[in-house]
């Protein structure tokens, strides 16, 4: 019982003081081919944050799989949308839901926003040789509630590969087919009616359905939306209470409504 | 002294006699399986008491609050390290205590040079059906005993726990709401602490019901809900006595 890590709390201390390391940054002779992930945003609705990201992972021109979850949930008060390479960018969720848990848990509070958003960005920071190598960059958007106010207020952070985060005023996009996505939201959100901040829960998933699917349009590396094939995107609400999922079904309904 | 047999083996009997004098007037822990889930209870201060240790796993128990917060602390980093190399399902009451905790016990109890934990515990482990869970009680000699249904209690005296935890299993048979087992949960506990008989002349009930309430004012009575179905892969959840209606 002597083994507690150096800072109280912390979890990525303790592994260390395991001697796990659970990003690895050596360096590669060669780079490999890429299984890359790609279109996931996040925009403030009526109801909490919508994070919405289609399920297409592929490795140069091959579509490794069209059943990929892009939308994390890493603790009951936060969400993580991945895009680039999912090998590192699973395992920085798995670190993520791992330490907040363990920072809960072990301290009895939970960790505050701020931290949160910062420990994703000490995580980008670690795997700066990786992105500086191009075999292994990472760049997430963050939703996350901030207990400073009442009710508590869902946030989205954007983050640049090298760690730098930015909290995002109405709406974040990242991934291949991000440029798409943003123009219609920043569109949206200055001319559109109902903007994307007022619309209900049925409105903004219909509306995140409708963006992938003009995203696939133009990046052959986003997977888009068929109700005929059953293929439907990762959708989840942050809303003052905690995570909600919108299932395929639910997802399927408010595209035919 | 330790090349001596016999008065190594008083040593480790006068340390006995230490330990259960030092745990004298500690607030007794329980622990309860339910068709929905394991209900613990404690009565302290606030975060003092019944503590969540992973998704499915939670402790309570009486004793030093530096020696309960240590084997606290290393049982969430146990459990945590192994869930992060393997997976949470891999984590597990049995190799937790029978490979970490339980040993650990032992050897500070039978050094006699070093400070033994000053502890008695119980930890709880959520199955994904009734009959598959598993409570635990583990003493500060790092002797462990489990069960997989029915109730279990951690008390300072061996005898008074043994006799609390028949009767509540005897009580507590055919009861599934969560405030009906606390209440009877409540009523052992005021009991043990006013040293009532379980066996003869047991306090009728009107008298065990005022007299948890009275005993508990100024005090907080921690109780704990581990769920056994939940959309969230964390299924400790912290109860107050009003949300059970009691």
């Amino acid at each position: 019982m002597s083994d507690a890590p150096l800072i109280a709390g912390d979890f990525l201390a303790l592994l260390a003081n395991k001697s796990f390391s659970p990003l690895r940054t050596e360096a590669l002779a060669s780079a490999p081919v890429q299984t890359q992930a790609t279109t996931v945003f996040a925009f403030h609705c009526a109801e909490g944050v919508l994070m919405a990201g289609d399920r297409r992972a592929t490795a140069g021109n091959v579509i490794v799989t069209d059943r990929v979850d892009k939308i994390i949930e890493i603790d009951a008060g936060s969400l993580l949308a991945i895009a680039g390479v999912p090998a590192t960018a699973f395992e920085m969720a798995r670190v993520l839901q791992t330490s907040f848990e363990y920072y809960r848990r072990s301290q009895l509070q939970s960790l505050s926003l701020p931290a949160k958003v910062r420990a994703l960005a000490r995580l980008l920071r670690e795997n700066l040789p990786m992105t500086m190598q191009g075999v292994g960059i990472v760049v997430p958007l963050f939703a996350g509630l901030d207990h400073s106010a009442t009710p508590a207020k869902p946030q989205i952070f954007f983050y640049d590969p090298l760690g730098a985060q930015f909290q995002a005023v109405g709406h974040a996009a990242s991934g291949s087919g991000s440029g798409t996505i943003r123009s219609i939201l920043s569109y949206q959100e200055r001319y559109g009616t109902p903007r994307p901040s007022q619309m209900n829960l049925a409105q903004a998933v219909q509306f995140a359905l409708r963006l992938l699917v003009v995203a696939s349009e133009f990046d052959s590396a986003t997977g888009g939306v068929n109700p005929e094939t059953q293929t439907f995107a990762t959708i989840k609400l942050l809303g003052s209470a905690g995570v909600q999922t919108i299932s395929a079904g639910q997802q399927a309904e408010f595209l035919r409504s | 002294m330790t090349e001596e047999p016999y008065r190594w083996l008083e040593a480790v009997a006068n340390r006995r006699e230490y330990v259960r004098d030092q745990l004298k007037g500690g607030s007794p822990a329980f622990a309860a399986c339910l068709p929905g889930g394991i209900l613990l209870l404690g009565v302290g201060a606030g975060n003092s008491k019944v503590f969540e240790l992973f998704d499915r796993h939670a402790l309570t128990g009486l004793g030093h609050p530096a020696d309960l917060e240590k084997i606290r602390q290393a049982a969430i980093d146990a459990a945590h390290v192994e869930a992060f190399t393997r997976a949470p399902e891999d984590v597990s009451l049995r190799r937790l205590v029978g490979f970490g905790l339980s040993p650990q016990l032992k050897t500070n109890f039978e050094q006699i040079f070093s400070a033994p934990f000053l502890v008695e515990l119980l930890l709880a482990e959520v199955g994904v059906e009734a009959g598959h869970d598993v409570l635990l009680r583990l003493h500060f000699d790092g002797a462990f005993q489990f069960q997989n249904q029915g109730a279990i209690v951690a008390a300072s005296v061996p005898e008074a726990e043994a006799a609390a935890q028949t009767w509540l299993n005897r009580e507590l048979n055919g009861k599934t709401n969560r405030a009906d087992v606390a209440e009877l949960l409540l009523q052992a506990w005021w009991c043990l602490t006013e040293s009532k008989s379980f066996t003869e002349a047991t306090p009728t009930e009107a008298e065990r019901r005022d007299g948890w309430r009275a005993a508990a004012k100024g005090r907080v009575v921690e109780i704990a809900w581990l769920a056994r179905t939940s959309p969230r892969l964390a299924r400790y959840e912290n109860l107050t006595l009003a949300q059970l209606g009691l």
